[in-house]
């Protein structure tokens, strides 16, 4: 038997979560479908599946859309009912090798043809392989019943989900490479808007909403790759704002204030409400109708903005968008990438490369174990306001986690 | 006869002395013993006679030909005027610019010219709206000349509309309004509220263009202005002198009119916001509390809406027309009259009550760095000989400095709120670093062209007003301010008066001399050591 | 039979005649009795060959109006201008009043000086629109000179026109010492006069040279006169306008004038003539402009072209198209009813 948190189809309690939800987090949770149960560990679905025992597990916002009742109604269908939610994961494989997880349950892992040969478990576009197959569906590790997820003692994961992990990479800056390699992804994601600013002879102006977790990953992102682009981020907590300065931002600015620091940088007029110019490319790393509204009036027309942060159903006026003709594409997950200079490689080796590279661990604001679960939760929902960036879970023994300090 | 400024020693028999904060007031108690408070001057008896008084100065110039001798049938008459920035608060109708250009008017007509254009010397500041021009010049001359285009405002970013003179021996260049460098005689109206206004800066200032005006509107003159009430010993003022010679040699011709007023500031019943605090009567005491209760529970929107309607009873006391330089001699000497008070002796705090009102933001918002230029442009400049406050001593204001802005008036004072202050509050540096970016951004310059907004450099001059402040004190705070913003603009916060003298014990001891500038009404400090 | 049928209607008259019929019956009764019973509940009969010597003439120009100026009087009078008077020149004339700021320096005078101020004239609602027009503090102490012969010809007439309107009478053609002695009397009081200088309503649309009167009493008093223009009361109910047509007016205040050290009547007068021919001009165009012609002496006259006839009238009607002022307020339209 393990200990895992697991959601069930519950509407009456998904219900509840929302209505209580709407008073705090704390309610949400307790109210909630999520609990702590003693289950057997999942079997191993097939060849090429292995047990991994989860180190640090990350809270991240989507579990907590579904575990406060927020989530769209349009996942019920993408997942599997009872599941065990978790899916930024750093874990030991039966081997002993410490190893992260890269959620995705692709073509592979359930046993399909790859749509091209060494395709991520994020490339292709037919989703039909998110829940056919040998699996019961489930967009990722974390949202399937049959394969377990990060928020317990055990989880099983296909091969070509898991990457092992260089000795030098601590536990606490891998448990950010899913976030990370999320991040790297929607920053990638502009090249072609960054590479049109630069065919102009422009310096490329990169706007940043929101400066959670997402957000910071994919400043990262921005300032690793795409090093020529002038980052502005509009960040509404301090400590969030130092962050983002941290880690390569040229200009930070409270969340407010992020228009008229876009028109600063890129000197444009005012008209009405909207930027006659404005970013070569935007990333929303909130997801919501006023983030998408307001990124919509700052991104010059024939921009691109990049919808990082998960919407659920938003109301937003999209005549500017029409008018100019912004693109609003939308940045759930990693897979392939092609680099600016052509070449191709996986996200989630850039994302271990990165958090090699930056103290990504500084995002980790708090673990907790398990069985406080509660205050975990309602600490990540209010995060931002809190000082906080990320939370996790920590699973490891109290013998091991000793043994990591010590070391 | 009105009494002359008076400097009270507090003892504790002495009231609690009235503070302006913003769009409130309070009173405050200062330490006895050790405390003084200046009081300015009672208003000045006004001419009785205005209209004469005008006619009398244009027929009888000083140093220079009478108004109808210098103006001829077929010639180009250009009259410029002060803009909305004065006076303060606005005055009633008529306005004393109306009364002036027409009596010009008049006798322009009289000798047959036709071709008469008015200008708005606005320099830098925003275009005046309709109903602010009708006031300033009055119905029937805006009736008259504003659908033909002949009353216009002066455009410091049209390049059509500028004529470049020359360098003065210093290397400043000199361009002003083309039509006033054109015509045959530039008649100057002007309001001289305080001593800084007039002369050379009427014309210099208010007709050029930024390229003109960054040789003294810059950290560098400001410091070296000691203070901008003392022509004598203002860097900004010989620069502006050195413009006017510039004009003078290459032929413009100017017919200067400077007018004073008495400082009859606020209408009845708020006149016992002039008045000594032991004279106020029973009735001025219940204004007083009804006000401050009633401030209290008002929205700050509505309060502000309310301030700024009012307009002052000030009255004329001088005009004189004439040479320009000649003319400013005399027009000073009238200011002092009014407004200077003798003061012996530099002090450690410095206190002052900031009122709602700035020549900035007439019909508009006090926002933070108008705060500023206030407190250390204008009420510490407010001295000749020597600052009140001793070098390395403190200043205390009180204004409540809300982090609001006025988006039609001030677009780039939130930029450079946002921008530039979260950068540095030095101004040297500042100028070096961000001046430019804001004197040359396109979208400042278009509002500043056709909306009524402030050039973008405007909140940069209005940062280096209070360069020398700055730089001669070794502390500012702001009781009652947001402390975020109060920060921001590199200042201290403090929540009561107490606090604030606490806090600047830190400076200038455990028992420092204070002084307050009983301001409004204004008042000049002639401080001898 | 259908009424409608009827070759003719009864006449208003008629039912006039009905309504007095109504009326007698119910008092005659009463009256009966009062007649019999007599003097001296009726006037007593002239026993013949007694002559009954004429009362003396108490209407006309010697009309006492002093009690028109006592509290009372002052108190009504004050409710009748701001009340009903108003209104009804709101509704009739609409005015629009310019250059009451040329008055601002006396009235910021802790005595405000009595002022004369003088108009032009084409209707009698130009009084009505002067008792509402000038500017506080002196339109609660002002005064109208009105023609004695036809404001002060009857005695209820001379009541209303004192009440209302405090009106006091006064010779058109000359003004003669007794009605100067009053009007200097009031000066020092403090009251201040409209007087149209014109003598009497223009009788064909065009203005009349200014008479003496106010360069006279101005100078007798020493009270500044103030020349008014008044336009748009002529075309809304000019001189033999049965019934009055609403439309637009303007007042116009000039600059207060004194006559000049050895100025003759004649002379101030004729200053005051181009005064108030200028605000015309300024009325009709603009500030620059009539100031300009004024210069050059080419204002248009407000006494019309020299000739006579109907280019006379032709030319006015282009004068008053000119005006803001002549336009006659825009009629409802009436759209036909198509069932």
């Amino acid at each position: 038997m393990i200990r895992a948190l697991r959601i069930d189809r519950r509407p009456a309690k998904l219900a509840l979560a929302r209505l209580a939800g709407s008073f705090g987090p704390a309610g949400a949770v307790r109210l909630g479908p999520l609990e702590l149960s003693s289950i057997d560990p999942p079997a191993l679905p097939g060849t090429g599946w292995h047990r991994i025992r989860p180190l640090l597990s990350g809270i991240c916002g989507s579990d907590l859309s579904l575990v406060e009742g927020r989530a769209s109604t349009y996942f019920l269908d993408w997942v599997s009912f009872p599941f065990v939610p978790g899916h930024e994961v750093v874990g030991l494989d039966e081997n002993g090798r410490r190893v992260v997880i890269e959620p995705v349950l692709g073509h592979a892992a359930r046993d399909f043809p790859l749509p091209f040969p060494n395709a991520a478990p994020g490339d292709g576009d037919d989703y039909a392989h998110l829940v056919g197959g040998a699996l019961e569906p489930g967009i990722q590790t974390g949202f399937c019943c049959s394969t377990g997820g990060g928020w317990s003692d055990e989880l099983v994961a296909h091969e070509s989900q898991i990457h092992q992990l260089p000795d030098e990479l601590s536990d606490e800056r891998a448990v950010l490479v899913e976030p990370l390699a999320g991040g790297i992804h929607a920053a990638l994601s502009l090249v072609p808007a960054v590479a049109r600013a630069r065919s102009r002879g422009e310096t490329p102006v990169v706007a940043v909403l929101g400066a959670g977790t997402m957000g910071l990953a994919a400043i990262l992102g921005l300032r690793r790759y795409l090093p020529d682009v002038r980052i502005v981020v509009g960040a509404r907590y301090p400590h969030q704002q130092t962050l983002a300065r941290a880690f390569g931002a040229d200009v930070v600015v409270a969340d407010g204030e992020l228009a008229r620091a876009v028109r600063r940088e890129v000197g444009c007029h005012v008209v009405g409400d909207y930027l006659s110019g404005g970013s070569h490319a935007t990333i929303d790393a909130v997801g919501n109708s006023n983030s998408i509204a307001s990124s919509l009036r700052f991104t010059r027309p024939r921009g691109t903005i990049a919808l990082l942060g998960m919407p659920a159903a938003v109301d937003v006026d999209l005549t500017g968008l029409w008018h100019r003709e912004t693109a609003v594409v939308g940045a759930y997950t990693y897979g392939t990438e092609t680099m600016p200079d052509g070449t191709r490689r996986r996200t989630f080796h850039l994302a271990i490369e990165t958090a090699v590279d930056t103290p990504v661990d500084k995002l980790l604001s708090a673990t907790y174990r398990l069985e406080d679960y509660e205050d975990a939760l309602s600490h990540a929902s209010t995060a931002g306001r809190r000082g906080a960036v990320k939370i996790a879970f920590d699973l490891r023994s109290p013998d091991s986690r000793r043994t990591q300090e010590a070391s | 006869m009105p009494r002359p400024g008076f400097v009270l020693d507090v003892d504790r028999s002495t009231p609690p002395i009235l503070f302006w904060r913003g769009e409130n007031f309070s009173l405050e108690k200062l330490p006895a013993g050790r405390s003084r408070v200046i009081y300015a001057p009672e208003p000045l008896p006004a001419i009785e006679d205005v209209d004469g008084a005008i006619v009398h100065a244009l027929l009888h110039p000083i140093d220079q030909d009478p108004l109808p001798a210098l103006l001829f049938p077929g010639m180009k008459l250009t009259i410029a005027f002060d803009d909305v920035s004065l006076p303060l608060p606005k005055m009633r109708r008529p306005d004393i610019r109306q009364r002036i250009i027409e009596a010009v008017l008049d006798m322009a007509a009289e000798a047959g010219v036709d071709d008469v254009h008015i200008i708005s010397a606005l320099a830098l500041h925003r275009r005046m709206t309709e109903a602010e021009l009708r006031h300033a010049v009055g119905d029937r001359v805006y009736d008259a000349f504003a659908p033909r285009g002949h009353l216009y405002q002066h455009d410091a970013e049209d390049p059509e509309a500028l004529t470049y003179l020359g360098t003065t021996p210093h290397g400043e260049d000199v361009e002003i309004n083309k039509r006033a460098a054109e015509s045959d005689l530039l008649v100057y109206v002007n309001i001289n509220l305080v001593a800084m206004d007039g002369g050379w800066k009427s014309t210099a200032t208010g007709l050029s263009s930024y390229k003109s005006l960054r040789h003294h509107h810059n950290p560098e003159t400001m410091t070296h202005s000691r203070s901008f009430m003392d022509q004598h010993r203002s860097e900004l003022h010989k620069s502006n002198w050195r413009m006017g010679k510039v004009l003078l040699d290459s032929g413009v011709k100017v017919f200067q009119i400077e007018t004073t007023l008495n400082t009859d500031t606020f209408p009845s019943p708020f006149n016992f916001l002039s008045k000594r605090e032991w004279e106020w009567s029973p009735r001025d005491r219940m204004t007083y509390l009804g006000t401050t209760k009633a401030l209290n529970r008002t929205p700050h929107r509505l309060a502000r809406n309310i301030f700024h309607s009012i307009e002052a009873p000030h009255q004329m006391t001088s005009v004189q027309a004439g040479e320009v330089e000649a003319v400013h001699r005399i027009t000073t000497a009238n200011v002092y009259e009014q407004q200077l008070v003798e003061v012996k002796g530099q002090t450690d705090i410095l206190t002052m009550g900031i009122p709602y009102i700035s020549p900035y933001n007439v019909h508009s918002i006090l926002n933070p760095i108008l705060v500023q230029v206030m407190a250390l442009g204008y009420y510490f400049n407010m001295y000749r000989g020597a600052p009140l406050v001793r070098e390395g001593g403190a200043i205390i204001m009180t204004h409540p400095c809300r982090p609001e802005f006025n988006p039609v008036h001030h677009p780039s004072y939130i930029d450079f709120f946002e921008q530039v202050l979260a950068d540095t509050t030095d101004p040297h540096v500042m100028s070096q670093k961000w001046e430019k970016q804001y004197a040359e951004d396109e979208w400042y310059k278009h509002l500043y062209r056709t909306s009524y907004a402030y050039h973008g450099v405007h909140p940069f001059y209005m940062w280096y007003w209070g360069t020398h402040a700055m730089k001669h004190c070794s502390r500012v705070i702001v009781v009652g301010g947001d402390p975020k913003t109060v920060r921001r603009l590199g200042f201290v916060p403090a929540s009561t008066m107490d606090d604030a003298l606490e806090i600047a014990s830190d400076v200038v001891g455990r028992a420092p001399t204070i002084t307050h500038l009983h301001t409004p009404p204004l008042l000049v400090a002639d401080v001898s050591v | 039979m259908a009424r409608d049928d009827a070759p003719w209607k009864p006449s208003r008259l008629a039912a006039l005649g009905r309504i007095g019929d109504l009326v007698e019956n119910v008092t005659r009764p009463a009256m009966t009795r009062v007649v019999r019973r007599g003097f001296p509940y009726t006037a007593p009969t002239v026993p013949r060959g007694v002559e009954v010597p004429a009362e003396e003439e108490r209407l006309g120009a010697s009309y006492d109006t002093e009690w028109a100026r006592r509290a009372p009087a002052r108190f009504v009078r004050r409710g009748l201008v701001n009340g009903p008077i108003r209104w009804m020149v709101r509704s009739v004339a609409s005015p629009s009043v310019y250059g009451t700021d040329r008055l601002s320096d006396p009235a910021r005078r802790d005595d405000p000086p009595a002022l004369i101020f003088a108009p032009n004239h084409h209707s009698h609602l130009d009084t009505a629109l002067m008792a509402t027009a000038v500017p506080e503090p002196w339109r609660s102490k002002l005064v109208v000179a009105a023609a004695a012969d036809y404001f002060f010809d009857k005695r209820w007439k001379a009541t209303l026109a004192s009440l209302s309107l405090n009106a006091i009478p006064i010779d058109r053609e000359v003004t003669g010492r007794k009605s100067s002695e009053m009007i200097k009397a009031l000066v020092e009081d403090g009251w201040s006069l409209v007087i149209y200088p014109e003598g009497g309503r223009s009788p064909d649309g065009w203005g009349q040279d200014f008479k003496g009167g106010a360069a006279y009493l101005s100078s007798r008093t020493g009270a500044p006169v103030v020349p008014v223009f008044i336009d748009g009361t002529g075309s809304i109910f000019g001189k033999g306008a049965k019934r009055p047509r609403a439309g637009t007016t303007k007042v116009v205040f000039g600059r207060p004038l004194t006559a000049a050290d050895g100025e003759n009547t004649r002379r101030f007068s004729a200053r005051i003539e181009a005064a108030v021919t200028a605000l015309g001009d300024e009325s009709l165009t603009d500030y620059w402009t009539a100031r300009r012609r004024a210069a050059r002496g080419e204002s248009p006259r407000l006494t019309g072209p020299e000739y006579t006839g109907w280019r006379r009238q032709w030319a006015l009607s282009e004068r008053r198209a000119l005006g803001t002022a002549g336009v006659r307020r825009r009629q409802k339209r009436r759209w036909p009813d198509l069932g």
